[in-house]
């Protein structure tokens, strides 16, 4: 036998080989242990940064900002009005007590400024379920407004909220004016400027005027009993502009 | 971790075959070889995730794989005692009488080649079944090449000798 035949037949020994069963059960045993022991925020750090899942993640996140995004412009009736509410009552969680009568009234008047939209593009559809979110919003204003009377003495917090009822005020004869719009009138004990009013008058009975402010005062608390509650809240602003 | 696992995987399957067959030849026991076989890879897996330095992976299966057989062996207290006739060899020829002819010289060297001293199986298995040029055979048995060379000749011609005497 020569060499080359003897290395030819040590060459055949390749033909010995292993079960490729206990070859992949012994590769998934050695390298699926070290998987097993992996915590699993490590499972979950090392998904998060798998290209895929992470372009996933992101892009749903950009669908989602983009839904909530367009969702600021929706009106009443629409169905992203539902989550522009969600929006604006998880916002108003975040505001302290004092100043939540104020957001209150604000989100009254954002109400209005969409009442004010759907009938300058004629959308009849539209004014019920608009009329009812400002319902809506002048009742959950008048809560807090009566807690607000009962705890705050703030006069910035005060002098804010008088503005954002002046402000409704306006938008309200403004709607009512331009677009014959009914039904703005707040139900009994809902109505933010008799509230307001009611609060202010309550509040300047215990301080000392001058005597022009008391008969700024007098007149003001007669076109409250007349149910004049706007005008009250114009005359008080201007007896009490250096108080507040 | 997933960079390891994916070098580990790379070497796993380029090794596992010459592993096991390196193991084998010396055990006579296809159970005993996938053991100790499977240990060489776990324990080299637990050196790569420990971030040992692992320059040369054959190098290092083998000379795992050489330690654990030289303990199955002391363990054991046994000897290597290989027969003809207990085979595992796979089937790649369907020709009957040819195959049971190549079956029998395969046999045959499998046998004689087990006799051998330790030296001169593993310069004959690494060279010339798993294809390990002599410079890295070299490395592998602490020599130097020439001293590799002249233990490679000696190893086939204990080798023949065997042959012909069986």
């Amino acid at each position: 036998m020569t060499n080359n035949q003897l290395i030819a037949q040590i060459k055949e020994l390749r033909q010995i080989k292993p079960n490729q069963n206990w070859v992949f059960s012994v590769k998934s045993r050695i390298l699926g242990e070290q998987k097993e022991k992996q915590s699993v925020l490590n499972v979950l750090a090392n998904l998060l940064f798998q290209p895929k899942v992470a372009l996933a993640g992101v892009s749903t996140l950009t669908i989602l900002f983009s839904v909530l995004i367009l969702s600021q412009d929706s009106l009443p009736g629409e169905s992203l009005f539902v989550l522009k509410r969600a929006v604006e009552k998880s916002q108003a969680l975040f505001v302290s007590q004092d100043n939540i009568a104020q957001v209150n009234l604000e989100t009254a008047n954002k109400r209005l400024e969409e009442l004010a939209k759907i009938a300058e593009s004629n959308q009849v559809k539209k004014i019920a379920p608009a009329l009812q979110e400002y319902q809506a919003s002048l009742a959950q204003a008048a809560k807090n407004l009566i807690k607000a009377a009962a705890t705050t003495s703030d006069s910035v917090v005060i002098k804010n909220i008088v503005l954002e009822t002046r402000k409704l005020e306006e938008n309200k004869a403004r709607l009512e004016k331009l677009y014959g719009i009914a039904g703005l009138e707040a139900k009994e004990g809902e109505n933010p400027t008799q509230l307001v009013a009611s609060w202010l008058i309550n509040d300047l009975e215990k301080r000392t005027l001058t005597d022009e402010q008391n008969l700024l005062f007098e007149e003001a608390k007669k076109d409250y009993e007349n149910g004049d509650y706007n005008l009250t809240l114009e005359k008080i602003l201007e007896l009490s502009e250096s108080n507040y | 971790m997933a960079d390891l696992k994916e070098t580990f995987s790379q070497i796993y399957d380029q090794w596992i075959e010459k592993i096991f067959r390196f193991v084998f030849l010396k055990v006579n026991s296809e159970e005993v070889a996938q053991d100790l076989t499977s240990e060489t890879f776990t324990r080299c897996w637990e050196s790569f995730k420990n971030g040992s330095k692992i320059d040369n992976p054959s190098a290092f299966l083998y000379q795992i794989a050489r330690n654990l057989v030289v303990d199955y062996y002391r363990q054991k207290g046994k000897t290597q005692i290989i027969s003809v006739e207990n085979t595992f060899i796979a089937d790649p020829n369907n020709d009957f009488a040819k195959n049971a002819m190549l079956k029998s010289d395969i046999n045959t060297i499998r046998a004689v080649l087990a006799g051998l001293k330790d030296d001169y199986q593993n310069v004959i298995v690494w060279h010339y079944l798993d294809d390990i040029p002599i410079q890295e055979v070299a490395k592998m048995m602490d020599r130097t090449e020439d001293a590799t060379r002249v233990l490679l000749h000696r190893a086939l011609e204990s080798l023949k000798n065997k042959i012909n005497e069986v």
